[in-house]
């Protein structure tokens, strides 16, 4: 008999004075002892609905309206919940996707496992400190975690905690929701790794939940593919990997690409050989660069005789996308970005601690029109850089010029001049906008604040902006609200923003980080062709090494605080020479060779 | 331990900076309590040099340098001396302040305490059981007890139950006949005396309790680590005490630190309604009669108690919330 059997099961949303919305659409499968099973979709697919419903979470408005799911031979869907509670000794256990909050921050890690033994009584009083100690031994923690609370530990040690906590249980079922999708990339891998080595050695059922199929074929055996609430696959990993049968599946497995091949290519982006690293005339590696170099660079290249704004009737049809109609009459020429030997020291709150040194001596010059990628860990040191070139930081040391402006003393006053300039893309497109404004106004208010366009100018530039970024028909999404809009629509309209004032350069902190995979190449490739349009220059900031490779000519991989290797990302990505910059390679999930090792 | 300490020098601090503005602020007054009674007395004609004189010797008009007088001043603060009462002369105000202040902390301070608990179990319940008549209950009752100013409740309750049922004294701390000691028959005379104020007290400020406790709570049983705890099949009695309610109080605690200060200076219209000898009592009185050593006395007290409040609250933080004790 099946550990889980899962029959004709939906879940269904009914959230108050609201119709309701199907989760999950009636789907039946079979989970066998010691499976490791991945179930893979992409955000509002219904993954983490089907892992909430296995184990008995299913809270309103969220309702299993249909079917059954036998663990054990025992109907769990209409339990009640002290049924429920009982059966979880010895039975299902999950791990939740945001590990860093599933801890009670004033309670001690004791208390959190000596809760689960009291509430089961399956541990006695006198065994609970030493079961609790070897719990936390199997994740790779010291026993003196136990003594900690959640704030004092880091984000993958609180998720091994979670994952000891599950494990108390001694459940025949773990389902892991994203286990390790908060983590940093290194600590992902590790993570990883622990889950794969105790499922092996515990025996216990695994169904590991996860955006990414990359990953799940590398560690699992089998794969579950959901998209709008249905299974569309279910097979072996390695045949998943050899022939998909579902249309869906293969495009998920198409955006998969090794940055080290000698071709990169997903859907919807160019094909990046040594081509991109070709093009572009070999500049100088940027630590060496001098100063003295960079008025050479800043020709005046660009006559920005384009079409007058007011002029352009709005009637006339804006030519396919997209329209590169440059406004920067009168402006300063194209000019590089300059940054020489800057650090950045944080100095801790309390005393008696170290200070941070988050920046240590890097030096690089961003010309106008290349894309760089700045790439490392979290903690790394990238996105303190972008603060620094946006002026909201300075520098402890050292100098970044742009132009004629100083950035590491600039003046409040020459902040603006800055931002025409230098704008930024940030990571959260669901944070970036704000909620109870439309488009129109969101995208309106830079324009007022960095042009001289009013009034009709204006809604013809901003029509422009959102055609720019291929918000069509314009008219409509100019009307929206950003909750109207998918992460992957947000996120263009924070790019048009951000062309709002006709920038020399974008920022862009990790822009698709947040996004699904099928969105993820659309966005790049926009980046990407306001780059070849516009002639902007980008700073890419990333910790994802395949998209580095997708859309920058050259990179820079930091760790702690400096720079560890830098070059032109194909040759870098081909031929690191790094330590560090070969374990973020490793790092990343290989489907080709951990799905059929596994099987 | 730190932290504690830390907490404690902050609070001497901020007694040592309250004790000494207290000093200057009359200081930097213009006009003194001599003038204003001397004024009062021109209004019938002319006032002799020697009825000034008399005035301000009986008042007593500082001499001396300004440190002088400061450090004749903190030692005053420091035996309690704070001098004579204009209006009962020739009681001091210390004693003054030593009689009121009891009746106050006891009536006001203890049902202030236990409103805060009170109302944070009710919130408790509300949340935990969302949507049921546990909820809807105690929410729009709170919400409808709350509406009403404390002085009109007060009113309401004195015309019915004191006035017109007469199952209560409509006025004071304790019968006329009756003498202050620690005895049972006075005690339980006290008691009865009480609970008409403890009880307007008490309608008028549970409401808020129980709907700030109700809101956070709701915001912690989304946390993670509720689902997480409801995961791993704790008792569903752990989960909301010592995984919800237990995050969920932590906000209210600064609430209720203001709430703990506003115990002395703010039981003014309550003691005012029901004629209750306590600090609000005599604040009241002090301001109407120019009482100015009085006046001062109860400032430097009503400031001191808002400081211990939340020296209190902050040591509580220490406690509940590991995160502040780093």
């Amino acid at each position: 008999m099946s550990l889980v059997s899962v029959q004709g099961m939906s879940v269904v949303y009914e959230p108050k004075g609201a119709l309701p919305v199907p989760a999950v659409r009636n789907v039946s499968f079979d989970l066998e002892q010691g499976d490791f099973v991945g179930l893979v979709g992409e955000s509002g697919s219904g993954k983490s609905t089907l892992g909430f419903a296995l184990t008995g979470l299913s809270k309103p408005p969220a309702r299993v309206s249909a079917g059954s799911i036998f663990f054990d031979g025992v109907d769990i869907a209409g339990m009640t919940p002290s049924q429920l509670r009982v059966q979880r000794h010895g039975g299902f256990a999950m791990v939740l996707q945001s590990g860093m909050n599933a801890l009670n921050p004033v309670r001690s890690i004791r208390d959190h496992f000596f809760d689960i033994f009291a509430a089961h009584g399956h541990v006695s009083k006198r065994d609970r400190e030493a079961r609790a100690v070897e719990l936390v031994g199997k994740v790779e923690l010291p026993a003196s975690v136990l003594d900690r609370f959640s704030g004092e530990l880091s984000g993958g040690m609180r998720q091994r905690v979670s994952i000891a906590l599950a494990l108390s249980l001694e459940p025949r079922l773990m389902v892991f929701d994203e286990p390790t999708t908060a983590l940093d990339v290194l600590v992902q891998h590790a993570v990883m790794d622990t889950i794969r080595e105790l499922q092996r050695s515990e025996k216990f059922t695994a169904v590991l939940i996860s955006h990414d199929l990359g990953m799940v074929l590398e560690v699992t055996e089998r794969v579950m593919v959901m998209h709008d609430g249905l299974i569309v696959e279910d097979a072996l990993a390695a045949e998943i990997l050899a022939a998909p049968q579902h249309p869906y599946t293969r495009m998920l497995l198409s955006h998969y690409g090794d940055p080290r091949a000698a071709v990169v290519e997903v859907p919807g982006l160019a094909a990046r050989g040594g081509r991109r690293a070709a093009v572009v005339e070999p500049v100088e590696t940027p630590s060496v660069v001098e100063p003295v170099e960079t008025p050479a660079v800043v020709e005046p290249v660009e006559t920005p005789a384009v079409v007058e704004p007011v002029e352009t009737p709005v009637e006339t049809p804006v030519e396919t996308h997209p329209p590169a109609v440059r406004k920067r009459e009168g402006r300063a020429a194209r000019e590089a970005i300059v940054v020489t030997n800057v650090s950045k020291i944080y100095q801790r709150p309390s005393r008696g601690e170290q200070p941070v040194c988050a920046v240590n001596n890097v030096s690089f010059t961003l010309e106008p029109g290349a894309s760089m990628a700045l790439v490392g860990a979290s903690g790394s040191g990238k996105s303190t850089i972008a603060k620094l070139i946006t002026g909201v930081e300075r520098p402890t040391s050292g100098s970044i010029t742009f132009g004629d402006l100083q950035i590491d003393t600039i003046k409040r006053r020459q902040l603006k001049r800055l931002h025409t300039e230098v704008q930024m893309v940030f990571q959260d497109p669901y944070a970036a906008l704000n909620p109870l404004h439309t488009v129109e106004y969101i995208l309106t208010r830079p324009i007022l604040n960095f042009s001289k366009l009013r009034g009709r100018a204006a809604r013809h530039r901003m029509l422009e902006l959102l055609e720019t970024v291929g918000l069509t028909p314009v008219e409509q999404f100019a009307a929206r609200l950003p909750h109207q809009l998918s992460g992957g629509q947000r996120q263009r309209v924070v790019i048009a923003r951000a062309l709002a004032s006709d920038p020399q350069v974008i920022i862009a902190d990790e822009p698709v980080s947040m996004l699904d995979v099928s969105l993820r190449a659309g966005v790049l490739a926009l980046l990407d062709s306001l780059r070849e349009t516009w002639g902007v220059s980008m700073l890419y900031i990333t910790h994802d090494l395949l998209s580095a490779r997708l859309v920058t000519d050259q990179i820079m991989v930091l760790n702690s605080g400096a720079v560890v290797e830098e070059g032109a990302t194909a040759d870098v990505l081909q031929n690191p020479q790094d330590e560090y910059t070969i374990r973020l390679l490793e790092a990343i999930p290989h489907p080709t060779v951990g799905g059929l090792v596994d099987s | 331990m730190r932290y504690t300490l830390s907490k404690i020098g902050l609070l001497l601090l901020t007694l040592w900076a309250a004790v000494t503005l207290n000093f200057l602020l009359p200081r930097l007054m213009p006009g003194s309590p001599a003038d204003a009674a001397i004024a009062k007395l021109a209004q019938n004609g002319p006032v002799s040099p020697s009825t000034r004189a008399a005035i301000e010797a009986q008042l007593g008009v500082p001499t001396g340098s300004a440190w002088n007088q400061y450090v004749e001043y903190l030692n005053n603060v420091v035996h309690f001396d704070f001098g004579v009462s204009y209006t009962f002369f020739p009681q001091s105000v210390a004693s003054l302040v030593g009689t009121a202040l009891p009746w106050t902390l006891v009536l006001v301070g203890f049902v202030t305490i236990v409103a805060f608990i009170f109302g944070t179990l009710l919130g408790v319940l509300a949340a935990w059981k969302r949507g049921s008549w546990l909820d809807t209950l105690p929410t729009v009752g709170g919400t409808f007890a709350s509406a009403f100013p404390y002085f009109w409740t007060a009113l309401l309750l004195l015309f019915f139950l004191g006035y017109v049922a007469g199952w209560f004294p409509t006025s004071g701390a304790y019968s006329s006949s009756a003498t202050p000691e620690l005895s049972v028959p006075f005690l339980l005379d006290a008691l009865y005396h009480s609970i008409l104020p403890a009880t307007t007290i008490l309608i008028t400020s549970l409401g808020g309790w129980i709907l700030g406790m109700r809101s956070t709570m709701i915001n912690t049983l989304g946390d993670d680590y509720v689902t997480f705890a409801e995961a791993n099949g704790l008792h569903p009695r752990t989960v909301a005490i010592r995984y919800a309610a237990r995050n969920a109080i932590l906000p209210n605690l600064t609430s209720f630190g203001l709430a703990l200060g506003g115990v002395v200076g703010g039981s003014l219209l309550v003691e005012r309604v029901f004629s209750y000898p306590g600090v609000g009592y005599l604040l009241y009185t002090a301001v109407v009669n120019q009482d100015f050593p009085l006046m001062q006395a109860l400032f430097l007290i009503i400031t001191i108690s808002v400081l211990l409040a939340n020296f209190i609250v902050d040591i509580l933080y220490g406690i509940l919330d590991p995160r502040t004790r780093r």
